[in-house]
């Protein structure tokens, strides 16, 4: 806990250093204050007899330091809200490039909703424990210690009570705020889970009204809520436990100060001014526990925050970078040898997805992917981009085994289209650049016009700066945007996972010519169900089960009347609809 | 991820309170019994403070005693009887904490739970088209900020009757001793209230930017993880975070400006106390001489007016905080769209002690004989869309939309069943007019699986069944083409997909919506080209499994020749526009559009 706060409170510690000549200048005035009134009242009760010059000093003086101290608050509480922005913004950055360099075993357990719980949600309850907690509990501190020592001067029995107590009541309230560690860790799981239940549920909107089934997934909806509703009661009275507790030790603490101020005057012991002073310091004792304790309230928030946020960088990805250096101009050539893959590689009994899968693809040529539905054929291309690692065998590229592999430059230069093409809310070039204000508009401009989305580009109203339609895109411009990403880079692997399966072939068409200047001295491979789509390929290999069935140059093949690819190519033309149908 | 801001200026301050107030009557019973407890909570200071200045009065009359030389054991024992007072006084507020507490904390989640079920129960079941008008990552901060600020405010109503009644308390007690001070001191304290009332524009706006901003950091972030695979595989995760950074200090100047002002306001409240204080000191000294003015009374006030600043602070931080609800009310109401904004505060079991009843059952059946579409419009604001659509679907055919990409495909089928709002056109079934798509056309009628289906993270037996009977697995998973998946699948049909589905492949995915559609067994099945996913073969199985064992209708969108040459009637889409209907066979005779996309299908 101590680490992170140094980790991101050290970078600002003149801001830091400011609060704390702003917060010890004002403790030391409010500790002045009920000085003035004690010598007030003991003034006043001569009645008659007061001197009304010194009253009237002695008033105006008080109201000079009030207006100090309240100066000096909201300086304190304007630059401790600096700190806490400015160290959380820091630690949402470091979590979500964190996040991003988990593997995607990882992502797929988790929703976008989820997410954002944990990088926004979670660091906001921290940012008041960051803002206020330099203000609010350093400046207590001060208040506390300073009012300590005021009872002290007036009289060391009192001073050594109250100390006592303080002690005894900061120490009690602490035993007693663990209780709510626990039960706040688990409300802000359930509250994940129930905002990520409720995102899901938007997103999904149209598939849930369209199939009626809205009182079902509103059903589901309330399990959730009443899972959440009954975690947040819980936690809420363990938390209150701490404010219960303050209140009955301070009940006992004020009657036992003014029992002791009414007995010491009593005996004549002390003035009436100083009876009545030891009361207001009381309140001078008060305010810092109470301070305390409520950051004690939201170092629990904080604390439980802070653990999952532990918890999500202790999270190493699987996927490690080398530091080898692909070679950086021209094709490279792709092997595969004696590769096996499984999912879940710890469930030996649970069926893999590749088995001993080895081929050699030469630099510059394009190979044709083919398989059924579930023969691996994406699988096997994530592979070679690490989203995922070989259970066994290796992957080389440019003779360079990936794993070995820098994996940045790695994945820069091997581009993936997916038939699932990721958009975000954002601007036309955002979506192309990811973001990245160093690629200029007449790239992304350019990279548009060549995949033949110039006249779609024509008809938005503010260029590639218009907000990325969503709502109005087709899959298949989808698509073609995916395209346009993979001409803004320069990869030298570039693998198409069925990239035309959207597409309608007149559209298609559009795409091949930009296709073929994509692909042209590029190592590429290409999915496909569909015969034509891999018909400019220059390798053929055929998967069936996770295995390797066929292997070699297309045209070959294709002159072998044994083998699949011809038997595909029969079936293909033998069928009516023109379409090959894969073993 | 641009938050348009709230263009319409709706809330008047009477609609804050009038929907609020309908969330009070949601539980009266525990709303009654909070304000009594927190009443009592809140009135406890006065007598507290009286007590302390009664002890303090007794031992000023001590002080007199004794220089009268007189004994002055009467007046300590007085203050003996006050500090008793004072201990039992202070015992009492704890018991009513405890109680006041408990009661606080169940009416406020239940409110909550309340307006978050009327969200998304009206989005999910309510008539009409649903569209967000953000992106879902932004309308979750509506289901999360919002109504905890709705929530807040509940928490200033259930306050302010004993914090009034304090304040009451306080100045008569004060206004006995001295009207004048108790006047001049209570002034700048209603300045401070007016004063606070004047910024509160200035607070809204701040408010709403900076609302903004955390809506665009929170976006970023969803859309980030939402596209999490596109990002990795791009190695832009740099370029990502770099942008993160960007919003957030946006954010961060928005926050600051935020929380200055609303701790500046905060802070003034807090301190203004010991500006009274010496201004009672100032106004006090001259009546000590006088002897108008005793130790007992100065103490009453200072002990008084801590707490009567917080009071007026609190009503100054209650107008504000009426004002940020106002601006969540807005936004939810903005969400909801077309709903009477009562609709939020709506009274609905919600179901927080018990399980939920089973839904209410899907409409009646009303076997298909003819869909009819007529004029069919629903264009979007950049202008894309269908224009003017018409065409019959009977019962027992096999339609088939096809066309270029943007030539409107998607767009008909989902302004037909009212999942965007049309605006012009009618549908017809059987005959007779639909006044509501998007309630009517759902199974049993119609059911449809989209371009992209959504699935949701939960087990695969789920998803499928998304509330139909167990029986209709089976025979759903079949017709789906899903067994060999499940084959495959570690845990088969309990095998969790993972957020939205991502542990599937994306034919797995689109196999399993299909069977989610077959599994609520409708009349008329909408495919939103689900052959995309699907190689030839399985495809093939598809429509055969369906031919063979279904009577079913279908309006398939598709430019495969599996799907064309199986067609009843094609529907030709060019530009928007319906250009052409009929057979394969006389399309390909008249069509030079339907030749090329024939034709395109062939080449290899």
């Amino acid at each position: 806990m101590l680490g992170v706060l140094r980790v991101y409170l050290g970078p600002l510690k003149w801001q830091v250093a400011g609060l704390a000549t702003l917060l010890l200048t004002s403790t030391g005035l409010n500790l002045l204050l009920p000085q003035l009134l004690r010598t007030f009242v003991d003034s006043a009760k001569l009645g008659a007899g007061a001197d009304v010059g010194l009253l009237a000093r002695l008033a105006g003086f008080y109201i000079l330091l009030a207006i100090g101290v309240q100066l000096m608050t909201a300086g304190a509480t304007y630059v401790g809200a600096r700190v806490g922005w400015t160290a959380t913004n820091r630690l949402r950055v470091d979590l979500m490039a964190h996040l991003l360099s988990l593997d995607m075993r990882e992502h797929k357990e988790r929703t976008p909703g989820e997410m954002i719980e944990r990088i926004d949600g979670d660091v906001t309850a921290l940012s008041n424990f960051f803002s206020q907690f330099a203000v609010r509990v350093f400046g207590a501190a001060l208040l506390l210690i300073g009012a300590l020592f005021m009872f002290f001067r007036e009289d060391w029995r009192v001073g050594a009570g109250v100390t006592l107590f303080t002690l005894g009541t900061l120490l009690a309230m602490n035993r007693v705020r663990k209780l709510g560690v626990e039960p706040t860790r688990v409300e802000r799981e359930s509250s994940a889970k129930l905002f990520g239940f409720v995102e899901e549920r938007l997103a999904g909107l149209e598939d849930i009204r369209s199939l009626g089934a809205g009182g079902h997934h509103l059903n589901g909806f309330l399990r959730t809520q009443r899972a959440f509703f009954t975690n947040s009661v819980y936690s809420w009275r363990r938390r209150s436990v701490v404010w219960q507790l303050s209140m009955a030790l301070f009940a006992i603490g004020y009657v036992g100060v003014l029992a002791t101020a009414v007995g010491l005057y009593a005996a004549g012991t002390i003035t009436l001014g100083t009876a009545f002073l030891l009361y207001n310091y009381m309140s001078l004792v008060e305010e810092p526990i109470d301070q305390l304790t409520q950051q004690l309230q939201e170092l629990q928030k904080a604390g439980a925050s802070l653990f999952r946020v532990g918890e999500i960088l202790a999270l190493r990805s699987a996927i490690h970078g080398g530091n080898l250096e692909l070679p950086e101009d021209g094709a490279l050539s792709l092997d595969f040898q004696d590769v096996s893959f499984s999912y879940s590689p710890d469930e030996p009994e649970l069926r893999g997805v590749l088995y001993g899968v080895s081929f050699h693809l030469p630099a510059g040529q394009t190979l044709g992917l083919l398989g059924r539905t579930g023969s691996g054929k994406t699988t096997l291309t994530r592979l070679i981009s690490r989203l995922y690692d070989a259970t066994s065998g290796s992957v080389r590229l440019g003779g360079t085994n990936v794993q070995d592999a820098d994996l940045h430059g790695l994945r820069r230069r091997v581009a993936v289209v997916t038939q699932d093409v990721q958009l975000f809310q954002a601007s036309v070039r955002d979506n192309l650049s990811f973001f990245d204000p160093q690629i200029s508009d007449e790239e992304v401009e350019a990279a548009l016009n060549e995949v033949g989305l110039g006249t779609w580009l024509s008809r938005l109203g503010d260029g590639v700066h218009t907000p990325l339609p969503t709502g109005s895109l087709s899959a298949g411009e989808a698509q073609l945007l995916a395209f346009a990403r993979v001409m803004l880079r320069d990869p030298a692997v570039i693998i198409l996972d069925e990239p035309s399966s959207r597409l309608d072939p007149a559209t298609e068409a559009l795409l091949n010519a930009a296709m073929t200047r994509l692909l042209s001295g590029r190592t590429a491979i290409i999915i496909a169900h569909r015969l034509d789509t891999v018909a400019r390929a220059d390798r053929i290999l055929v998967l069936g089960g996770g295995q390797v069935l066929e292997d070699g140059p297309r045209a070959a093949l294709a002159r072998d009347p044994r083998s699949h690819y011809a038997e595909l190519l029969r079936a293909g033309t033998l069928e009516q609809e023109g379409e090959g149908v894969l073993a | 991820m641009t938050a348009v801001p709230t263009s319409k200026p709706s809330t008047t301050p009477d609609r804050t309170f009038a929907l609020t107030k309908r969330l009070f009557v949601y539980r009266p019973g525990l709303f009654v019994f909070n304000l009594l407890m927190w009443g009592l909570f809140h009135t406890a200071p006065a007598l507290i403070t009286l007590a302390v200045s009664r002890v303090f009065g007794q031992l000023d009359a001590a002080e007199v005693l004794r220089k009268g030389g007189q004994s002055v054991a009467p007046a300590i024992a007085g203050a003996w009887i006050f500090v008793g007072w004072f201990a039992l006084v202070r015992a009492g507020r704890f018991g009513i904490f405890y109680g006041a507490f408990r009661a606080f904390i169940e009416i406020w989640y239940t409110l909550d739970a309340l307006l978050r079920r009327n969200l998304l129960g009206y989005l999910l079941t309510a008539r009409g088209s649903r569209r967000l008008p953000d992106t879902p990552a932004e309308a979750v901060s509506r289901f999360r900020d919002d109504v905890e600020d709705v929530a807040g405010y509940i928490e200033v109503w259930i306050d302010s009757l004993g914090i009034l009644v304090f304040s009451l308390v306080a100045i008569t007690l004060m206004a006995r001793v001295d009207p004048m001070i108790t006047l001049l001191v209570c002034a700048p304290l209603l300045l401070m209230v007016a004063f606070v009332q004047k910024l509160s524009p200035t607070i809204r706006a701040y408010r709403r930017r900076m609302r903004e901003a955390t809506a665009r950091v929170t976006d970023f972030v969803g859309e980030t993880f939402g596209a999490v695979s596109a990002v990795k595989l791009a190695a832009r995760e740099d370029g990502m975070v770099a942008h993160l950074k960007k919003l957030g200090e946006t954010r961060r100047h928005a926050a600051l400006r935020d929380v200055l002002l609303t701790e500046l306001i905060r802070g003034v409240n807090s301190n203004m106390v010991n500006i009274a204080v010496g201004l009672v000191l100032l106004l006090g000294a001259n009546k000590i001489r006088g002897g108008a003015l005793e130790v007992a009374d100065f103490v009453l006030f200072i002990g008084l007016l801590p707490r009567l600043t917080g009071s007026m602070g609190f009503f100054g931080d209650a107008i504000a905080r009426h004002r940020r609800t106002g601006v969540s009310y807005d936004r939810m109401t903005r969400l909801l769209q077309d709903a009477p904004d009562t609709d939020i505060v709506a009274h609905h079991p919600t179901y927080l002690h018990a399980e939920p009843p089973v839904p209410p059952a899907a409409p009646p059946e009303l076997p298909l004989e003819e869909l009819r579409v007529s004029g069919l419009t629903a264009t979007f604001e950049s202008g894309l869309g269908v224009r003017n659509a018409s065409f019959t679907v009977r019962q027992g055919e096999f339609v088939v939309v096809t066309g270029r990409i943007g030539s409107g495909k998607s767009t008909l089928l989902r302004a037909l069943l009212g999942l965007i709002p049309a605006q012009a056109g009618t549908v017809q079934w059987n005959g007779q007019p639909v006044e509501d798509p998007a309630s009517f056309l759902v199974p049993p009628r119609t059911a449809y699986t989209s371009q992209i289906p959504s699935l949701f993270s939960d087990s695969l037996r789920e998803n499928v069944l998304s509330g139909s009977g167990e029986d209709r697995l089976g025979r759903a998973v079949r017709l789906a083409v899903l067994e060999p998946d499940l084959a495959q699948l570690p845990q088969g049909l309990d095998t969790p997909v993972g957020a939205r589905g991502v542990k599937l492949s994306g034919g797995q995915m689109q196999r399993t919506a299909v069977a989610r559609m077959l599994a609520r067994d409708a009349d008329l099945l909408v495919f939103d080209d689900v052959s995309s996913a699907l190689d030839a073969r399985t495809e093939a199985q598809l429509w055969d499994g369906l031919f063979a064992e279904t009577d079913a209708t279908c309006l398939v969108v598709s430019h495969r020749r599996a799907a064309l040459s199986r067609a009843d009637r094609i529907v030709l889409m060019q530009d928007g526009r319906i250009v052409d209907g009929g057979t394969l066979e006389q399309l390909l005779g008249r069509s030079a559009e339907m030749r090329a996309l024939w034709a395109e299908d062939e080449q290899s």
